[in-house]
């Protein structure tokens, strides 16, 4: 019995662990080759604290999930803005400094580690044989369990996606990408230190070789066997590696350390094999079991609950698909001059090395106004958009947003005040539904914010069902609502140019910047995309449109700044522009 | 922590001896991730291998030394190139991007790692290769080995050799135009799929090459890839050039680090050095500045 509480033991320690890194890799993205040397510091800690201060196991255990907390935020720090393969040598280097410290450092043990841990007991009860620690061990599991599914499965774990998709487009929609990634690798490290922790006081020792870069392999094997961003996958990732040594160790008839060996030949041929057939895992990241159960022909558990029964049916939005008429022309009648300007630029300049980008621009986006910028390829349009949305910093020059000054603000903040745009190429989160996308924009959301999210999950729910309908709101005004269970990654090129502009919409912002919302779009697109840019002023946004669609743009545009080399040349309705022999030259080629 | 200056003599004769060897480590890592993309862990692989090839063709089947150290370059160059072909090139076909094809080599590494260990022995599957004709010098209180010694030039002249192949040969200008531009040196007809082979034989040999100096200095051990592959990213990320002398100098420098950190700090506490200097650089090198540029540059350009 004794033997099977020892086997149950091992799989929640792993499981645990592979959760907490699975936040990191599948959720946020961040991979850590460092979080089995980060548990390692939760386990030397309590083992230190116990041997040399005599210190309590519940004191001890806390103290120690503290102090990874700690170091994985140190390890944070330097990851913000790394590539991946940067992030994957940074935390490799850790893991080998941390590893090396604990074998070199005769305070910690050496090579042997911390021995003679004290027998950990709890209200008196001693927790000596694995059947008494498994019952201690599977509450605490079962309470990391929980906030990992409430930090995963929820707006929360929504922004860490959306982080590990495409971070200049998270904060492009408002969040502060920073805050998250520390806040996640801390929250990883704490719940790693927690359980390396416990592992030392199960056997009583601390040592280099349980928390060593090859263990750390181990748990990121874990991880992506069982589906990277799935809930439940790295539970069946860790318990099927855990168990497998065992059986193997017991139906070949082999000593332990031989059927180790071949348990890791084993995963490591099965890692490249699963990486050829299955790159997502055994349980991929949108996995559904009543999906898996519809498709082997088994009753559905809770019928009537169809697949695609998600999204309700399309309201009658400003644009509704089946709406056959071409776009409209921009009011003729309405007094640019005369509306308040929401955003004023001043004498903004922006060089990279010798060229000068943007060179001393001027203009005003007024309220309600579609404002069309034109000028020809490379004449600085859209490092404008990027220094008005804080993407990069000005050399010089204001940039006022409804009065206030923004200027060399970070992107997620001006998104914040009401100032976003959208990219040239799109930028959607593709791992994510549609809705998910569109509904990731909606701004003070508590369930993104961690003490909200686990204090106050009244407010949370209120608010994610506010989200949701927000999200399908903006998704029929640009028709799409049909789509909203969609993948964003299965749209067509223009789908996801209306997606980007729900999900504009749905940040709240009133001053929206649009990098080329129609190039590149298929001709049947072109109207359809017009229209929905057409119906903005009327839900009371400012509108800003960078085009080369010069047909397109002459239905939408109010108001033209004629852009080239850096400045604003003239500016006027487009059909004035473009009465003009000389910027018709200088932005067709002469 | 006392400062031991007189071991400096030493000390610096030991930092340019595996400095010239993390160079070359670090080059052969830098041209395949350079050129191909790949985030080549099994690099690893390729190292042990080419030791155990050595040894059990010099020690086991009988073969003189020169002819197995020249057998086992080969079979680390095949095993590169036989990675790109089995592994990483079906999986970049198949849409895996630069982590699919990390965790593939990764899993490599492990089953290489531990094949080897189930093969010589679970415990100790150290195996020295001997025969080469060691002759210990000692010049001005400095000791080193004819070893050390052949080691050393056969590095700076492979890097030279390296060197010259692309700068100044038609199939290293191809090499370079690929590292450049992949996507411009198809249109322009270049054959980019064999230049990655070419390019996953040399820096493979030249892993092969030090792998059997390795066995032959220390021993052949099964985790003996890993430790040096990991130095190898730690040089090839610190490079701030990609040419070869640029690459073999960040060796240098860090395998000077490295030792001289030995006037301070005994040598158990080497790695931390070398990757505590790692460390550092990553997290205050203009990373910021250089991402930031680029993203620039996309979207300017796009």
């Amino acid at each position: 019995m004794e033997y099977r509480f020892d086997i149950a033991n091992q799989v929640l320690i792993f499981v645990v662990l592979s959760l907490s890194l699975n936040l990191l890799i599948g959720y946020a993205g961040q991979v850590s080759l460092a979080h089995a040397a980060i548990a390692g510091i939760g386990g030397y800690a309590a083992a230190k604290l116990a041997i040399a201060n005599g210190m309590d196991f519940v004191p001890s255990l806390v103290l120690a999930t503290l102090m990874a907390a700690a170091a994985g935020a140190f390890l944070s720090v330097p990851a913000l803005r790394l590539t991946v393969q940067h992030l994957i040598l940074l935390t490799l280097a850790a893991a080998v400094v941390l590893v090396t410290i604990a074998n070199s450092t005769r305070d910690l043990g050496g090579a042997y580690g911390l021995v003679g841990m004290p027998v950990p007991s709890i209200f008196g009860k001693s927790l000596a044989k694995p059947s008494q620690f498994f019952w201690f061990l599977l509450c605490v599991s079962a309470i990391c369990a929980l906030l990992y599914w409430r930090l995963a499965d929820s707006p929360y774990g929504r922004v860490l996606r959306a982080l590990r998709e495409d971070e200049l487009a998270a904060r492009a929609v408002g969040k502060n990408v920073f805050v998250y990634k520390v806040q996640v690798f801390a929250l990883a490290s704490a719940m790693a230190g927690l359980m390396g922790a416990l592992w030392a006081y199960y056997l009583r020792l601390a040592s280099p070789v349980q928390f060593n870069v090859t263990q750390s392999l181990l748990l990121v094997t874990m991880v992506i066997f069982g589906g990277m961003g799935s809930l439940l996958g790295p539970v069946v990732g860790a318990a099927l590696i855990v168990v497998s040594s065992p059986i193997l160790e017991k139906n070949l008839d082999i000593g332990a350390e031989k059927a180790a060996l071949i348990r890791l030949v084993i995963y490591g041929a099965a890692l490249v094999v699963l990486m050829r057939l299955r790159p997502e895992g055994l349980i991929p990241e949108h996995f559904s079991f009543r999906r898996a159960l519809a498709r082997l022909g088994l009753p559905l558990p809770g019928a009537g609950a169809a697949a695609g029964q998600q999204s309700p049916p399309p309201a009658a939005g400003a644009a509704d698909p089946a709406a056959p008429a071409g776009p409209g022309q921009p009011d003729a009648g309405i007094d640019i001059a005369a509306r308040t300007p929401v955003v004023t630029v001043e004498g903004l300049r922006k060089a990279f090395g010798g060229i000068v980008a943007v060179d001393g621009v001027d203009l005003a986006l007024r309220e309600r106004v579609v404002t069309g910028l034109v000028g020809p390829n490379g004449a600085g349009k859209t490092t404008l958009f990027n220094l008005l949305t804080g993407v990069i910093p000005p050399d010089g020059g204001t940039i006022r947003l409804k009065g206030k000054d923004i200027t060399g603000m970070t992107p997620d903040a001006i998104a914040r005040l009401g100032m976003a745009r959208s990219f040239q190429d799109v930028r959607l989160f593709l791992r994510m539904t549609v809705l998910e996308n569109v509904m990731l924009a909606y701004s003070r959301h508590p369930g993104e914010h961690l003490p909200l999210l686990l204090g106050a999950p009244l407010a949370t729910s209120r608010a994610e069902r506010r989200a949701r309908e927000l999200a399908l709101e903006c998704l029929s005004f640009v028709g799409l609502v049909d789509k909203a269970g969609m993948l964003a990654g299965g749209l067509s090129f223009g789908e996801q140019k209306l997606v980007a502009i729900a999900r504009l919409l749905a940040t709240g912002a009133d001053v929206l910047l649009l990098d080329e919302p129609i190039s590149g779009v298929d001709p049947q697109w072109v109207d359809r995309v017009a229209l929905v840019i057409r119906a903005l002023p009327a839900q009371g946004k400012t509108v800003c449109v960078v085009e080369h669609n010069l047909y397109a743009l002459g239905q939408l545009a109010d108001h033209c700044y004629f852009m080239e080399s850096g400045r604003i040349t003239a500016e006027g309705s487009l059909q004035e522009l473009m009465a003009d022999p000389r910027l018709i030259a200088a932005y067709f080629g002469a | 922590m006392d400062f031991r200056g007189e071991l400096f003599p030493q000390l610096f004769t030991n930092g340019v001896i595996n400095g010239s060897w993390y160079g070359v480590l670090g080059l052969g890592f830098a041209l395949i991730l350079t050129v191909t993309g790949r985030f080549h862990l099994a690099y690893a692989v390729t190292y042990t291998l080419a030791a155990y090839v050595a040894v059990a063709l010099s020690q086991d089947v009988g073969i003189p030394l020169g002819i197995a150290f020249f057998l086992a370059v080969v079979v680390a160059s095949l095993s590169g190139v036989m990675t790109e072909g089995v592994v990483y090139r079906p999986l970049a076909a198949g849409g895996g991007g630069l982590l699919g094809i990390f965790i593939a080599s990764l899993g490599l590494t492990i089953v290489a790692e531990n094949l080897i260990r189930l093969t010589w022995g679970a415990g100790s599957a150290s195996r020295s290769l001997v025969g080469f004709p060691l002759r210990p010098f000692t010049v001005l209180g400095v000791t080193f080995t004819s070893l050390d010694m052949a080691a050393v030039f056969t590095a700076w002249f492979l890097v030279l050799a390296l060197a010259f192949f692309l700068s100044y040969t038609p199939w290293g200008r191809i090499v370079n135009a690929v590292r450049v531009n992949p996507e411009m040196a198809r249109v322009v007809g270049i054959n980019t799929e064999r230049v990655h082979w070419l390019v996953f034989a040399i820096g493979s040999a030249l892993a092969g090459v030090f792998a059997v100096y390795a066995a032959m200095r220390f021993a052949a051990v099964p985790d003996m890839g890993l430790q040096q592959t990991l130095i190898a990213f730690v040089v090839a990320f610190m490079a701030l050039g990609t040419r070869p002398v640029s690459v073999a100098l960040t060796g240098l420098a860090l395998g000077l680090v490295e030792s001289l950190s030995g006037l301070f700090l005994s040598a158990q506490w080497a790695p931390v050095v070398v990757f505590g200097v790692l460390f550092v650089y990553l997290a205050l090198r203009p990373v910021q500045l250089r991402l930031a540029l680029r993203q620039v540059q996309r979207l300017v350009t796009a």
